[in-house]
């Protein structure tokens, strides 16, 4: 028997580009096909029934026509908007950056619902969390999406022991490579270009990240410092996994930092 | 596309095929029937079509005032005396500005972003028209900024960067009003256009 020609998934919309006159590749994630490239005609007009829900950072419902080349997105109806979220620039820069990760990350046809999950969890404490760039802990749900998007894609660091000799690791300054795949005592020291110091506090809030939910883990307080050093460590790993920049990386950097009152000395 | 891909054809042929292939939204089979029709044209519309192609690259400029594509700075728009001058609509793309402007109810500036704020492809306030926008703002005789950036996510987030950075104390921002377009139907309506259709209802 022939397989069916059209198929219905849930999907999280990533972004687009305009196609031909009025039509648009619609890059998504889905929980059932992984990552989906499909295109919606006509979509970029007006009074197209797909307008408004093929919008980025939306969770959506739809029906697709196994095409020739390409899928075709026959419908779509929005189930989550986060228009809340969309409200405010920098919460929609930080579902940006997960976008781009998700994008980078999730691979067509190899479906993983670990990763459909932890986006839509993340984009409900961002929208939750928006207003309060102030506060370094408003930047928790990155560094928990970026742990654990190592974590469901396969790629988790080793925490516990050391990845050279296997010891059990004291609580003490450590130290931390990609490269390697995770933590390594002081003792062990390979000749790795992307070894970089773990303090014993970080190793900690990883640590904290590998067993807790991410509103408890959102919850915990982290001073700048901490939070500067979790941020390049983790972004820092998986741009390492990623092989290319984190383009949208820049402009969330550019928005915390214009946040910041300005210091005179 | 090169030359090598079109066996037996002449290489100034070849060439044309390559450069139309550059072209967006040309694929290889449609810069080869392009090809093939220029060649059939008459001499002269086949000129015409290479002196137009030559003259607006030669002439076109950004127009100092609002950044439009035009061929004499400032453009016809911002020359004009009898333009409003107290307000002032951002758009993303030159071809906004005509799509204003066919529905002739708007008789005040332009100013053209060339885009928007897009972190996922690498473009930011500095790669558009945004630090120009703000010196313009400085003009005492501006009273209103319509930030008319498309309804999506970029644009949005674009006219929210700009509203914020906006240094000018008094002016009035705006944005193009939210709804149902003519023609459209309530039940395929997402629900974030019917509710803010439904907050800016009108009275009728």
């Amino acid at each position: 028997m022939a397989p069916p020609r059209t198929y219905r998934c849930e999907a999280i919309i990533l972004g687009y580009t305009p196609l031909g006159e009025a039509d648009l590749l619609v890059t998504m994630y889905t929980r059932d096909q992984g990552k989906v490239r499909a295109v919606g005609k006509g979509a970029r007009r007006s009074s197209s029934k797909l307008v408004g829900h093929l919008e980025p950072l939306t969770v959506v419902k739809m029906s697709l026509a196994h095409g020739r080349n390409m899928d075709v997105i026959s419908q779509a109806e929005v189930t989550q908007s986060f228009a809340e979220l969309k409200e405010d620039l920098t919460a929609i820069t930080k579902g940006q950056y997960l976008a781009e990760l998700v994008d980078g990350f999730g691979a067509e046809a190899n479906p993983n619902p670990g990763l459909f999950q932890l986006m839509i969890d993340c984009l409900r404490v961002i929208e939750a969390t928006k207003g309060r760039e102030s506060e370094s802990a408003s930047d928790m749900p990155l560094r928990f999406f970026e742990f654990h998007l190592l974590q469901v894609s396969g790629l988790m660091p080793e925490l516990y022991n050391c990845v050279e000799c296997r010891q059990e690791l004291e609580p003490d300054a450590h130290r931390f490579s990609p490269n390697v795949g995770g933590t390594l005592c002081l003792d062990c020291s390979p000749d790795d270009a992307h070894l970089r110091p773990l303090s014993l506090r970080a190793l900690k809030v990883l640590r904290l990240l590998d067993r807790s939910g991410i509103v408890e883990a959102c919850k915990l307080p982290v001073d700048a410092g901490l939070a500067d050093e979790l941020k390049s460590l983790l972004s820092n790993t998986v741009a390492y996994w990623l092989g290319k920049e984190i383009r949208s990386n820049s402009f969330l950097e550019r928005l915390h930092k214009e946040s910041q009152p300005e210091v005179y000395i | 596309m090169t030359q090598e891909n079109i066996p037996g054809a002449a290489p100034s042929l070849a060439r044309l095929v390559q450069e139309l292939n550059r072209l967006p939204g040309i694929g290889p089979k449609s810069a080869q029937r392009l090809a093939y029709y220029i060649i059939r044209l008459p001499d002269e519309d086949a000129y015409a079509l290479a002196d137009a192609v030559t003259s607006v690259k030669q002439s076109i400029v950004f127009c100092e005032e609002c950044q439009n594509l035009t061929d004499a700075s400032p453009c016809p728009v911002c020359a004009d005396p009898r333009r409003d001058r107290t307000t002032i609509c951002v758009v993303e793309d030159p071809l906004d500005v005509l799509a204003m402007e066919r529905t002739r109810t708007y008789r005040g500036l332009y100013h053209v972003l060339h885009g928007v704020i897009s972190p996922m492809n690498g473009v930011g306030p500095d790669q558009l028209k945004i630090k120009e926008l703000f010196n313009r703002l400085e003009r005492p005789e501006l009273a209103e900024m319509v930030v008319a950036t498309n309804p999506t996510l970029e644009g949005e987030a674009t006219a929210m960067y700009i509203r914020r950075h906006q240094g000018r104390e008094g002016l009035r921002v705006t944005h193009l009003a939210r709804g149902l377009p003519v023609g459209g139907s309530l039940e395929y309506t997402d629900e974030t256009t019917l509710t803010r259709a439904f907050q800016g209802r009108q009275e009728i």
